[in-house]
């Protein structure tokens, strides 16, 4: 076990270098001119151009940029952004939000899907399996601003409950992200509910669940000890992989609840075509999905005694 | 223990029994009818049958267990003189386990993987408030070492993937006798296993349901183990019960026509007649003509693919080495499937093989047939190197000349193609003939494997076991091959069909002077199929011999076993011999 997690960890050395190549190329081919971006409207003159060249090294070929940025990268230097702030700075706020928004979206989608998901498995074809697969089919046909705007508008403006206000913004506590994080979580719940039911009506039909009936164990314990620790494994996997996705994609609904985390801090930046700030941001999200799916694999084992990695 | 003590109230009574599962459209479908059978205290009382013949069923009524739709719908079921056929569900937990227990078939699918196997078996002692705790755990190890697990301790301790498949059926053994229920439910189980291990675990099975007095309801579709473990035979065909008596009776002296069958043509019992044997020689020198006649004419035409050599297949010190991932990062282990192993097989006969699971003998199989890569050795087919032959032309030829029939006819025909398409495909791959001509080919191979053209058309969900299998044989037969290479051709089919693929082999052997490598784990149908036995272990060959030898006279301790453990192995055979012309049955296939 202890080899193969180095050898996954050795993988994601080129994942990451290759992927700030094709970051930094991305960026280069971009069209538009950064420090045009950074003055606005107003006239720059040619020593100020200049200066500012220099000291992003935009005056130098792409490759050199990308070999440059990779040097301080390993001392944790990743440059500044126009603005001069650090940019490990600027992760170091936007990153926290976005980790706790993700966490609590996923365990709020997690415990509803197993819940639902459990219960329709075990009614298969029943009214509560009928009304789940439709209302899971509504929420996943409805754009997701679409939902973050109506709970702006019904919970937090309309019923104007104090700890559910309607944004974020830059002082944010744990509350203050109940909504974004439910309606963040809704998007994957549908296929996670759906995962759960299939899983759990699958599982009950399996051998060993009537074998476990016929030495004489309870309803109840035949479903708690031998359906479900079964059915979850997939359920788990998949949450699993979830949680990379909602920490490093949740750009539109951080845009609507104003949310300072990852996924707008890179907006902004690809706006403005701040290099640094984009490939750190996008690397430290590739780095997410590597770690997120390692640790996949890992939990994989440990729920599943079958499984060994060598 | 006898039978029908007079006076004594029976343990389990099914009266009219009436069982149905309900279609897409909430059809009924009755699976059992006005089934009645009886199991006193004590007894051992076995149902035999096909699959879907209702006997699993049956025995899951019993207990409650019904799959998905299945229900009651009439009779009674009386345990211990109380109905249970309509009992309240939680009468019925009570039941399970502590007066009604099961062993189920499969051992493979019926621990749950992620649970240690002491625990597994600590619930049933839990929920039937044997022991809890400490006492528990104590308990599980002295009931997997009376259900005769070596080591126990160390094993309860372990997860069921680390377990082999007698381990496991010993486990659930244990399992069911844990709460020490009166009346034991075994559902086929040892159809899954190895018969050198078959053998030990209903020795064992026997042996301690003697000493706790425990009744048995064997479940089993092997008409000759179910007459050497049982007291008293159910026969069920199509959901009713057809014939019911005293075993050694029913099998010398059976009246209903589908038990006259089942008796003249399970192999166990088939195994041991001198008619079997006498056909067999019949085919033989029919085959050995055609096959004279062929090796003639190929030996003739300089374009033929081979020599016309008398063995069609030489195999000289055939050798299949796997590197596994070794425990460290940087180190393999070898593991030797096939060690050095040589055979011929003359061309018309039919040569053997015979081994437990992991023997090698498939791996064999896929070598021969060009399917492997051997690490060393050579594979000649009428006197032409295997391993030489480059180029994609001679590559197809040789596929034309040596077909393959696999074990599962489920999974070995595409589900998406027809049954015309799957038959046409190795004719359209070799290029052979127009679209007519091939239809015409088509219709022919049908023909030969009595199957009624109609099938064309279908598909292959639509057609039974024994359906399927006659296809993948038609289809190994299109290109016109010497050799065809059984990789457990019948192992999957109800023992009836299992005869009629094998007299279909042995005729087409008969008609075309076919050459057939036979690879199986039963040396039961041999008798009836091979000229020449290979008796492998652990990937070496431990006796070949004539088929008559090993049958009669065999050297080795590990054929001998073999021989031992088919079951029926010693009883007297019945009256009805299998050339005996016999009342017709309507089979489903």
């Amino acid at each position: 076990m202890g080899w193969y997690i180095l050898k996954r960890i050795v993988q994601t050395i080129p994942v990451i270098v290759f992927a700030t190549l094709i970051i930094y190329a991305l960026v280069f081919l971009r069209p538009g001119d950064p420090i045009l971006n950074l003055f606005g409207d107003k006239p720059v003159s040619e020593a100020t151009r200049a200066t500012i060249e220099a000291q992003y090294n935009l005056d130098k070929p792409f490759i050199v940029q990308w070999l440059l940025f990779l040097k301080g990268a390993l001392t944790f230097d990743f440059g500044t952004s126009f603005s001069g702030q650090p940019v490990i700075d600027q992760i170091q706020r936007a990153f926290p939000v976005s980790v706790t928004l993700a966490l609590m979206a996923v365990a709020f989608e997690a415990v509803l899907a197993i819940i639902i998901g459990t219960y329709a498995g075990i009614r298969r074809g029943g009214w509560f399996d009928g009304i789940s697969l439709v209302v899971s089919l509504l929420i996943v046909a409805v754009p997701i601003f679409v939902i973050g705007f109506l709970f702006q508008i019904f919970i937090g403006i309309k019923a104007d409950i104090d700890w559910l206000p309607p944004t974020v913004g830059g002082d944010w506590t744990i509350t203050d992200l109940i909504m974004p994080a439910i309606v963040l979580g809704l998007t994957s719940l549908a296929f996670a509910m759906r995962l759960t039911r299939g899983s759990v009506s699958e599982n009950l039909a399996a051998d060993h669940v009537r074998t476990a009936r016929a030495k004489g164990l309870s309803e109840g314990k035949v479903v708690r000890n031998h359906v479900l620790r079964n059915s979850l494994i997939p359920v788990v996997t998949f949450l699993g992989a979830d949680l990379g996705t909602l920490m490093a994609g949740a750009i539109v609904t951080e845009g609507i609840f104003n949310v300072p985390g990852i996924g707008g801090l890179a907006y902004s930046a690809i706006l403005k075509g701040e290099s640094p700030t984009i490939v750190s941001v996008v690397t430290l999200m590739v780095l997410i999905y590597v770690v997120m799916s390692l640790l996949v694999d890992i939990l994989y084992a440990w729920l599943d005694p079958r499984i060994r990695y060598a | 223990m006898n039978a029908a003590s007079a006076g004594q109230t029976p343990l389990l009574e099914i009266r009219d029994l009436d069982v149905a599962f309900r279609d897409e459209k909430k059809k009924p479908v009755p699976a059992v009818r006005g089934a009645s059978l009886t199991v006193y205290e004590g007894q051992t009382v076995a149902i035999v049958g096909e699959s879907g013949s209702g006997k699993s069923t049956t025995a899951h009524a019993v207990i409650g267990l019904l799959p998905g739709t299945g229900h009651v719908t009439g009779g009674q079921i009386l345990f211990e003189g109380k109905d249970i056929a309509d009992a309240r569900k939680q009468d019925i937990v009570a039941l399970r386990g502590s007066s009604i227990g099961l062993v189920p078939q499969d051992p493979m699918s019926n621990l749950n993987p992620l649970w240690k196997v002491g625990h597994q078996i600590k619930e049933a002692l839990v929920a039937n408030g044997v022991a809890t705790g400490k006492a528990a755990d104590a308990r599980v190890v002295e009931l997997l070492e009376e259900a005769g697990l070596p080591d126990a301790e160390r094993r309860a301790q372990q997860f069921p993937h680390e377990f082999s498949g007698g381990m496991r059926q010993r486990a659930l053994i244990a399992m069911g006798l844990a709460a020490r229920p009166k009346l034991l439910i075994a559902d086929e189980p040892t159809s899954a296993l190895d018969v050198t291990v078959q053998k030990q675990i209903l020795d064992h099975l026997d042996h301690l349901t003697d000493e706790l007095g425990v009744a048995v309801l064997l479940i089993t579709h092997d008409l000759g183990l179910a007459a050497e473990r049982a007291d008293h035979l159910v026969v069920m065909y199509k959901g009713q019960i057809v014939e019911s008596g005293p075993a050694l009776e029913i099998l010398q002296d059976p009246h209903h026509p589908y038990t006259q069958r089942l008796v003249a043509s399970a192999p166990s019992l088939a195994s041991q007649r001198l008619s079997s044997v006498e056909h067999r020689v019949e085919v033989r020198e029919a085959a050995l003509e055609h096959a004279e006649e062929i090796a003639q004419e190929v030996a003739d035409s300089s374009a033929a693919f081979g020599q016309g050599r008398d063995d069609i297949i030489e195999v000289k010190g055939l050798t299949k080495v796997f590197t596994l991932p070794g425990k460290g990062p940087f180190n393999k282990t070898d593991f030797v499937a096939v060690d050095d192993l040589s055979f011929s097989l003359r061309r018309g006969t039919t040569t053997a093989i015979v081994g437990e699971s992991g023997s090698g003998k498939s791996t064999v199989a896929r070598m021969v047939l060009g399917l492997l890569e051997p690490t060393s050795g050579t594979v000649t087919f009428d006197g032409v190197d295997v391993a030489g032959i480059r180029g994609k032309a001679d590559r197809l030829r040789l596929r034309r000349q040596m077909q393959p029939v696999f074990q599962n006819p489920y999974a070995s025909l595409d589900p998406l193609f027809t049954i015309y398409r799957s038959i046409e495909e190795p004719l359209r791959v070799h290029s052979i003939g127009t679209e007519k001509e091939r239809e015409a080919k088509v219709r022919d191979l049908l023909d030969k494997v009595s199957l009624p053209t109609s099938v064309m058309r279908r598909f292959p969900h639509e057609l039974s076991g024994g359906q399927r299998q006659r296809v993948a044989i038609a289809r190994a037969l299109a290109l016109e091959p010497e050799v065809v290479i059984c990789d457990e051709a019948v192992s999957a089919l109800d023992v009836l069909v299992q005869a009629q693929i094998l007299t279909l082999l042995n005729d087409l052997q008969a008609e075309l002077g076919l050459s057939y490598l036979f690879i199986t784990h039963d040396l039961a149908v041999v008798r009836q199929i091979a000229d020449d036995v290979l008796v492998m272990q652990n990937g070496r060959l431990v006796e070949a011999a004539s088929v008559d030898q090993v049958f009669s006279s065999p050297e080795q301790e590990y054929t001998r076993a073999l021989l031992e453990a088919i079951p029926g192995g010693s009883i007297p055979l019945g009256v009805v011999e299998a050339g005996d012309v016999l009342p017709e049955v309507t089979l489903d296939d």
